[in-house]
């Protein structure tokens, strides 16, 4: 378990590079893709409350990592997106394919929508801050696209950790 | 009578914290990171932490962007190169008109130094250097507002020092390690840049919005002729940038009938999504204080060497 932990923050560490160097080389303004979104969901999907908790406050804090932004948003609002997902986990009947995508669609507007919100109420000053509808619209649409990767990349890892250990994974839903 | 019931209320307490393990985990996970953010506290533990998850991360994407990058560059450079003769005519023109130009502004810059010193003028600007640095990677969030730069404190670069790139203002430094530095570009909602229309000479300030396609004008006068496609420098002034830098040109004018102020959209002169190289303004204090000690907004500076205006 404590191997699946250490990769998963691995994995976490690789997507928030993955995620400052691609739009750069790919002269991306807009369509930025949430990769860390991402793996926060798969986290609401498959893991217990306190492990897939304790990852979400990790995959957050990497996104408020050189963001030049008041420190702890993005941390809060990750764990918020994994309560949120946890509690909601009954309804989605499976994690694959078009699921994955409208779900990571709506999850990265709704993120774009508290950030701004957050962001306009708690920080001095932050009353200029809007929300760029068509930034958050293409970013929601990369995200979804980039949830597809993310999801294989993680169900491949906890495969493998299945086939050596199954009682050992989280409880799965 | 008290020892039993106290023995009691602790072991319910346990039971009830056993029960609600979950519940109060999440809660605390919840708790930690609104109340740093809403406080703003920069608790030191996280600074460390920053530190070495920058330290580990930072190589890894600037070996990234080297390599693709390289690769990039030698496709465009040596294979795809069937616009380049057309390019060339063109851009050996444009030569000979900037030629033109830079002759016109060295007289001018000639002039301006006559005249200032008949007039025994003293320029306040501090004296500054110029440090290009390559651009490794962008804030990992979408919403973010920043760029990761190879240049940090062993070079020289303080936190809040200006960057700036050939268009034009870029940001400033918000967080620094020992080699690289995070760059808050002028288009966060939390940066606020003094400027100057190079037309009116009005003063106002630029905010960003965290749009990075425009910023927002405010402090500019309702009386100022201010009009679509001005544009607009930084006014310069200590801890700032350094006067006469291209900001952007300003959009949308709104002149309301009543208030103090008008309001404006502005379109940033810098393409922020295709940065390679910028530049830190380093003050230097043991430089002389030239008659011009600004730097001037010129596509000059020559990449890949330190370079003194």
């Amino acid at each position: 378990m404590k191997l699946r932990i250490g990769l998963l923050m691995l994995v976490c560490v690789g997507v928030s590079v993955l995620q400052a160097v691609l739009p750069l080389l790919l002269r991306v303004r807009d369509a930025r893709a949430d990769l860390l979104l991402c793996v926060v969901l798969y986290l609401a999907l498959h893991d217990e409350w306190v492990q897939g908790g304790a990852l979400s406050l990790f995959a957050g804090y990497l996104s408020d990592l050189g963001s030049a932004m008041p420190v702890g948003l993005y941390s809060f609002l990750a764990v918020l997106t994994f309560v949120v997902i946890r509690l909601a986990a009954s309804a989605f009947k499976t994690d694959r394919g078009p699921r994955v995508v409208v779900l990571a669609v709506a999850a990265s507007l709704v993120h774009s929508l508290f950030a701004s919100l957050l962001f306009r109420f708690f920080v001095q000053g932050g009353g200029v801050f809007r929300l760029h509808v068509a930034g958050a619209l293409w970013s929601a649409v990369a995200t979804g696209l980039g949830g597809l990767f993310v999801f294989a990349v993680l169900r491949r890892i906890d495969e493998g950790f299945r086939q050596h250990e199954p009682a050992a994974i989280g409880r799965g839903f | 009578m008290l020892a039993p019931r106290a023995r009691f209320s602790r072991g319910a307490v346990r039971s009830l914290l056993r029960r609600y393990r979950e519940p109060i985990f999440v809660a605390l996970l919840l708790a930690g990171p609104f109340l740093v953010f809403a406080a703003r506290w920069r608790p030191l533990p996280l600074q460390v932490a920053n530190r070495a998850i920058v330290a580990m991360t930072a190589p890894v994407e600037r070996a990234l962007t080297l390599a693709v990058g390289g690769m990039v560059d030698t496709w465009t450079g040596y294979v795809w190169l069937h616009d380049v003769r057309q390019a060339n005519v063109e851009l050996r023109r444009q030569l000979l008109r900037e030629r033109q130009q830079s002759q016109r502004a060295a007289e001018l810059l000639a002039e301006n130094a006559r005249l200032k010193g008949l007039l025994d003028f003293a320029d306040k600007e501090r004296p500054v250097r110029m440090l290009p640095a390559t651009v490794v990677a962008v804030g990992a969030s979408p919403h973010s507002h920043s760029l990761r730069i190879a240049r940090g404190s062993e070079d020289g670069v303080q936190r809040g020092a200006a960057v700036v790139s050939q268009e034009g203002v870029v940001g400033t430094v918000a967080q620094i390690t020992a080699a690289y530095a995070d760059v808050q570009l002028i288009t966060s909602p939390l940066s606020a840049v003094p400027a100057l229309s190079q037309r009116t000479r009005s003063r106002s300030t630029v905010r960003g919005t965290g749009d990075i396609t425009r910023a927002r004008l405010e402090y500019a006068l309702r009386t100022d002729d201010l009009q679509d496609g001005d544009l607009l420098v930084t006014a310069g002034g200590a801890g700032f940038f350094p006067k006469g830098l291209h900001i952007g040109r300003v959009a949308n004018v709104q002149r309301r009938a009543t208030g103090m102020f008008l309001g404006a959209d502005v379109l940033p002169a810098v393409d922020f999504s295709r940065l390679d190289e910028v530049m830190v303004v380093i003050s230097d204090p043991g430089a002389p204080a030239g008659p011009d000690g600004g730097i001037a907004p010129s596509a000059s500076s020559a990449a890949g060497a330190e370079a003194r205006p």
